[in-house]
């Protein structure tokens, strides 16, 4: 067998390591068996315990039609359909989203530490949430108050300006959308700033949202959220061959097919679309979006087709899963834990991009 | 093959090509040389229909360019890219396989006739003994077998190179030009190869195209274009010809 | 409904202080405020059906609370939440303390029979789920902008069928009507007009001993570490100190009054309201600029240790204004 064929059978990483990597339905069937049993766990877990025997005979019989007798409370059946549910899928959609959507940032720019957050969109959000919260005015339209749709339009124009601001650039493209992206981003949070010093009474209105967090969770918000996010996040995988294109740079991607500039545009509205619905259901959660694809990429290398699903599953379960411990320590906000486990990860990340970025 | 006539490229008011008219057939092997900023790499861009002239047309295999997508052109003319930086940790059969990208199946992704035509590329170069290995990793000499390995799993009947051997060093130079003429007298394979270093395109290529300031001021075999006068006229040097044992 | 800052809380948070003052005090747009309550006996905001002769309370009941919301409970409830301290304290007054099932946290932990009581509700936020559980049928929150209990929650707990009746008084008469909407809400409608009648009593009684008085410019000091806040105009606040016999120097609705605007006011008292806790005296004399002021030269700076009960609309709301006249006009309280 000549060497050029072992590659018929090997499609890992480098070095493929684990003998999972080198069958994608093994590591998808993983990633679905830790969502199903993250589902459970918050579902179950939290101030009120919940066995996981009743959690899931209230799901068979509440979802499934499944004949159980109830052996317990009310209360118990209440917590689960009305609260916990909405909340744990909001986290699913939302961590799924957030990973697929830093995976797509990351590949377009080419930037292994790039996150959902890059362009401007935390920035545009949390200024339109400040926004918000100085307009004495309490709209509600679909669950969501004006504080959740100044997030969502502010996240998007932020991205848009980034956008077309970065078109004017020397620089490659990509690095002009990344340098205008920190320079927008900085003057939205200057802005953000200074309208928090203003909002006085409205300040922690302001603070809870940017802290990020799903107690506010409803099947309302939830119905208007995922769809978007779902449709966007399909959207982005669909496209997994041009992101693969793109990791050699542009010009190699336009010599090997891909529609440069349509395609990172799509790309570009796609991802800060999911990330702006995220955002705008529930604040500012970060490092998920950031850790989710390169845990995969670890095990499965880049390629997007295995990195955009698998990313999804592995961010899904790792936001409900944060949300429980959050829950659970005493609700503190989850981008705090979040953050916890997050940050050591990207530290250890930057000790091993040490070789990448030169020739 | 490749046919351009008339192009003009214009970069800041100031042509960068100057009513370039170039002919190259399947099946044929040429350089093209020049100093820096003469317009090798403008020229290389245009063939690859990255650029788009101001004025002039550019065909590849009889159609014109500009009526073709990006695919279209992907499966009619491959490119070997100057060493690209990786983002992440990329085997080199990741690397190969993204040769296939014209051809597979947009979302499914490559199938047993993809992965066959990269294993036959990796096999044709010769870098199986680097399978497994990161491309982050690999010597420059390396990595640039390997690119030219995923060039070749495109299985375009054009292969164009930009600038191969920079970087490289002597044993890996001759390596790739002996590979790419390989290609093309096995294969069949045209090859447009942009080259800085006149001894190796004078050795390995039949045809040499000399610019200069973005105008073709010679097109032929190397002992025709290569005069002293025209070296001396062009890249400035006087030229001294030494040869070197038998 | 109103309470006092939280000492602890601002103490941990210097920076934040601006926040909790306005979140935990009432915020007040304009409402009318009577320098004395004559309102007659009766019913002010709610479908009452109390003041009759029935002795049992009628359910279902629909109640209109603060925020204009018709809350309908439908059966006497037996497993009451109360989200404010100063609805755990009217609930205890009301005699349905058997009935309350948790609470809010309360630095000023009154009455000590609540001690017992599990906290689902902090700073931090509230535990909706633990009020699930616990089979709650009847929560009183706290409103405001902002609103006190987070609207989440207040939203989520609605969401799973949990009549949630939100109150927050912006006038003497508003706290009052409060005290009367929990009074029907929990099937204590009589009881209610019981506490509700003898508070107006006294309330009349204090403002009638105040009538004539000097009201001297007054400046209640809310807190005065980094900004300084004090009181908004038509608030809760505002109309204590004007029954007290004072003129209130007020401020808009972010509570902040710069010390410019102050010596220019040159309040003839000085009121250490809720940072009596942590702040003296002479404390007040030695920051810079003040020693200007009437107040500071005479020597007119009071603190006012009950302060809880300043702005706390529960049944102690009266003794709120009796330590306020203790420390304005001693004299009227022979």
């Amino acid at each position: 067998m000549s060497p050029g064929s072992a590659v018929l059978t090997a499609r890992a990483g480098p070095a493929g390591r684990l003998g999972l990597a080198r069958r994608p339905v093994g590591l998808a069937i993983v990633g679905l068996v830790l969502l199903a049993v993250a589902l459970v766990a918050g579902i179950g877990g939290g101030t009120v315990a919940i066995p996981p025997g009743d959690t899931l005979a209230i799901l068979g019989r509440r979802i499934l039609g499944l004949d159980i007798a109830p052996t317990w409370a009310a209360s118990a059946e209440t917590i689960v359909m009305q609260l916990r549910l909405p909340r744990v899928l909001t986290a699913m959609v939302v961590g799924g989203g957030l990973a697929v959507a830093g995976a797509a940032f990351q590949g377009l720019l080419r930037n292994p530490l790039a996150d959902p957050y890059v362009l401007g969109t935390a920035s545009g959000a949390g200024f339109g949430a400040a926004i918000a919260v100085l307009i004495p005015v309490r709209a509600l339209v679909l669950e969501f108050g004006l504080l959740h749709g100044f997030a969502f339009l502010g996240a998007l124009a932020a991205v848009f300006v980034v956008y077309k601001l970065s078109r004017v650039g020397a620089s490659s493209p990509m690095t002009s959308l990344l340098l205008t992206g920190y320079a927008v981003g900085s003057l939205l949070a200057a802005g953000l700033a200074m309208a928090m010093y203003l909002s006085g009474a409205g300040l922690r209105q302001i603070f809870a949202y940017l802290l990020g967090g799903f107690d506010a969770s409803s099947w309302g918000r939830l119905a208007v959220a995922a769809p978007l996010i779902v449709l966007a996040s399909v959207g982005i995988l669909l496209r997994a061959r041009s992101l693969n294109g793109m990791l050699l740079g542009e010009e190699a991607a336009a010599h090997l097919g891909v529609d440069v500039r349509r395609e990172r545009a799509i790309l570009l509205a796609l991802a800060s679309l999911a990330t702006a619905a995220a955002v705008a259901v529930s604040g500012l959660i970060g490092f998920v979006g950031l850790v989710a694809p390169h845990v995969v990429r670890l095990v499965v290398g880049p390629n997007a087709r295995l990195v955009l699903p698998l990313a999804a599953l592995l961010g899904a379960s790792l936001m409900v899963g944060a949300d429980l411990a959050a829950r659970l320590l005493g609700g503190i906000p989850v981008g705090v834990i979040t953050a916890v486990i997050g940050a050591p990860f990207f530290l250890a990340l930057l000790r091993r991009t040490r070789s990448g970025y030169e020739l | 093959m490749i046919r351009l006539e008339g192009v003009t490229v214009l970069y800041r008011e100031r042509a960068a090509l100057h009513d370039i008219g170039l002919q190259i057939d399947a099946g044929e092997r040429v350089a093209v040389i020049g100093p820096n900023g003469a317009g090798k790499s403008t020229l290389l861009r245009v063939v690859a229909g990255l650029l788009r002239p101001a004025a002039g047309s550019v065909e590849l295999g009889g159609v014109r360019l500009d009526g073709l997508d990006r695919l279209a052109v992907a499966r009619r003319l491959a490119v070997v890219p100057q060493l690209p930086t990786l983002p992440f940790a990329t085997s080199v059969e990741e690397v190969v396989a993204l040769g296939r990208l014209p051809h597979e199946h947009p979302v499914r992704g490559m199938r047993p006739s993809d992965r066959a035509a990269v294993a036959a590329a990796i096999d044709r170069v010769g870098v199986g003994h680097l399978l497994g290995r990161d491309a982050r990793e690999l010597s420059l000499g390396e990595r640039q077998l390997v690119l030219l390995a995923m060039a070749v799993a495109q299985d375009a009947p054009v292969l164009v190179l930009d600038e191969p051997t920079v970087h490289l060093d002597l044993r890996h130079q001759v390596e790739v030009m002996e590979l790419v003429g390989d290609l093309n007298t096995r294969d069949g394979t045209t090859i447009l190869a942009v080259l800085h270093d006149i001894g190796l395109a004078a050795h390995f290529f039949p045809r040499l195209v000399l610019l200069d300031r973005g105008r073709i001021v010679a097109d032929g075999p190397p002992a025709d274009v290569l005069t002293p006068e025209r070296i001396r006229e062009v890249f400035g040097v006087d030229p001294e010809f030494v040869r070197l044992g038998a | 409904m109103a309470a006092p800052l939280h000492p602890r809380a601002r103490r941990a948070g210097r920076l934040t202080s601006f926040v909790l003052l306005p979140l935990l005090a009432s915020l007040a747009a304009c409402g009318p405020s009577a320098v004395v309550p004559t309102v007659p006996p009766g019913a002010t905001s709610s479908v009452v059906p109390a003041a009759t002769a029935t002795p049992a309370p009628t359910f279902p009941v629909t109640v209109t609370d603060d925020e204009g919301t018709a809350v309908e409970i439908p059966a006497e409830p037996q497993h009451i939440v109360s989200l404010t301290p100063a609805a755990t304290e009217t609930l205890f007054a009301l005699g349905v303390a058997d009935r309350v099932v948790a609470k809010v946290e309360d630095i000023a932990a009154y009455p000590p029979e609540a001690d017992d009581l599990p906290v689902v509700a902090t700073f931090q936020g509230v535990d909706v789920e633990q009020i699930v559980s616990l089979e709650a049928d009847l929560v009183i929150a706290g409103g405001g902008n902002p609103s006190f209990t987070p609207i989440s929650a207040i939203e989520q707990l609605r969401r799973v069928g949990i009549p949630v009746v939100v109150l927050y008084a912006r006038s003497v008469e508003e706290a009052l009507a409060g005290i009367e909407t929990i009074g029907t809400a929990a099937g204590a409608a009589d009881a209610a007009a019981d506490v509700v009648g003898s508070m107006r009593a006294d309330f009349d009684e204090l403002a009638a001993a105040t009538a004539g008085l000097d009201r001297p410019k007054t400046f209640y000091e809310l807190d005065a570490t980094s900004k300084i806040y004090t009181v908004p105009a038509g608030s809760l606040y505002a109309e204590m100190l004007e029954l007290a016999g004072a003129d209130p120097i007020t401020t808009d609705d972010s509570y902040e009054i710069s010390l410019e605007e102050l010596v220019a006011a040159d309040p003839e008292v000085i009121l250490l309201g809720d940072d009596a806790d942590y702040t003296t005296v002479d404390d007040v004399a030695a920051r810079p600029g003040w020693g200007d002021i009437s107040a500071v030269k005479d020597g007119n700076v009071l603190a006012i240790p009950a302060y809880v009960l300043v702005t706390r609309p529960g049944p102690r709301l009266a003794d709120g204004l009796r330590a306020l006249i203790l420390a304005l006009h001693p004299e009227a309280l022979d």
